[in-house]
């Protein structure tokens, strides 16, 4: 008989694998932790309850084991801190009352120009512990659930997600400026 | 401060918590409020949908996938069926 388990547990390899690759930023020790992080969950798979969410219990033994055992030897150094960013957020749009808009995005007409790879450095410089939330979301956690899988307050993982999202607004606007894009989008089109 | 805030006054601090300019006292009662509120909770996590940085960052790591070899070799860890 074919287990559910172990295959269910497959099924979240490209997921695992590719949060891992952001996580070390080293094809080479993605590769690793995730092969650890495998070699953990059938160790362990006792105690995963079933009916409970299988995904969110593989990210978490992912971020532990980075956490414990990959962190301290990356190939690239961490930088420790955010810089302080002004910004204007959606956050703040919200609580001023404003939020919900349907109205075109302008911030996401900038973001439009930018590729792949200029975003996903962008992430990778950030932080240790701000990368993970952006990862966890990324992935489609919750708050919630990443509170649980990081074991630190709810509103923590708000304020560090808040955090990362700020920086990367600006890196990606900073991007988005020096190649022209931002004016561009800015220019009056003719005869309209 | 009350111990008991409110949904109103949850979202009327959120910014102010989230950049972390809170009294420690107050920064306490929001994350006892967040913690606890289904529907802040769900609100937060409709902006947290709505917004665009993080839908570009979702859009362009989504990508990726496991490299066959690694797919074999997690695939041998598991008992022969």
């Amino acid at each position: 008989v074919a287990d559910t388990f172990e295959k269910d547990a497959l099924s979240y390899l490209d997921a695992l694998y590719r949060t891992a690759l952001r996580m070390t930023r080293s094809p080479a020790d993605a590769e690793d932790l995730v092969q650890e992080t495998y070699i953990r969950a059938f160790r362990f798979r006792e105690q995963f309850r079933p009916g409970t969410n299988l995904k969110a219990w593989l990210f978490r033994i992912l971020t532990n084991t980075f956490i414990n055992e990959y962190r301290r030897r990356s190939a690239r150094p961490e930088t420790a801190e955010l810089d302080d960013v002004d910004e204007y957020s959606l956050y703040r749009r919200m609580v001023g009352g404003a939020a919900a808009s349907s109205s075109p995005d302008p911030e996401a007409a900038l973001l439009d120009g930018l590729v792949d790879r200029e975003v996903i450095e962008a992430l990778e410089e950030l932080p240790e512990r701000f990368r993970t939330v952006v990862l966890l979301d990324v992935e489609g956690f919750s708050y919630k659930e990443m509170a649980e899988m990081l074991d630190i307050p709810i509103g923590t993982v708000m304020s560090r997600l808040h955090r990362a999202r700020k920086s990367l607004q600006k890196r990606l606007y900073e991007l988005a400026r020096d190649r022209g894009i931002a004016a561009a989008r800015a220019m009056p089109r003719p005869g309209s | 401060v009350s111990k008991d805030l409110d949904c109103g006054d949850c979202l009327e601090r959120l910014y102010a918590f989230l950049e972390e300019d809170l009294a420690p006292d107050e920064r306490a009662a929001m994350g006892t409020h967040l913690a606890d509120c289904a529907p802040c909770l769900d609100e937060l996590e409709a902006v947290k949908r709505r917004d665009a940085v993080l839908a570009k960052v979702r859009e362009c790591c989504g990508a990726d996938v496991a490299p066959p070899a690694l797919r074999d070799r997690i695939a041998r860890l598991l008992p022969p069926s």
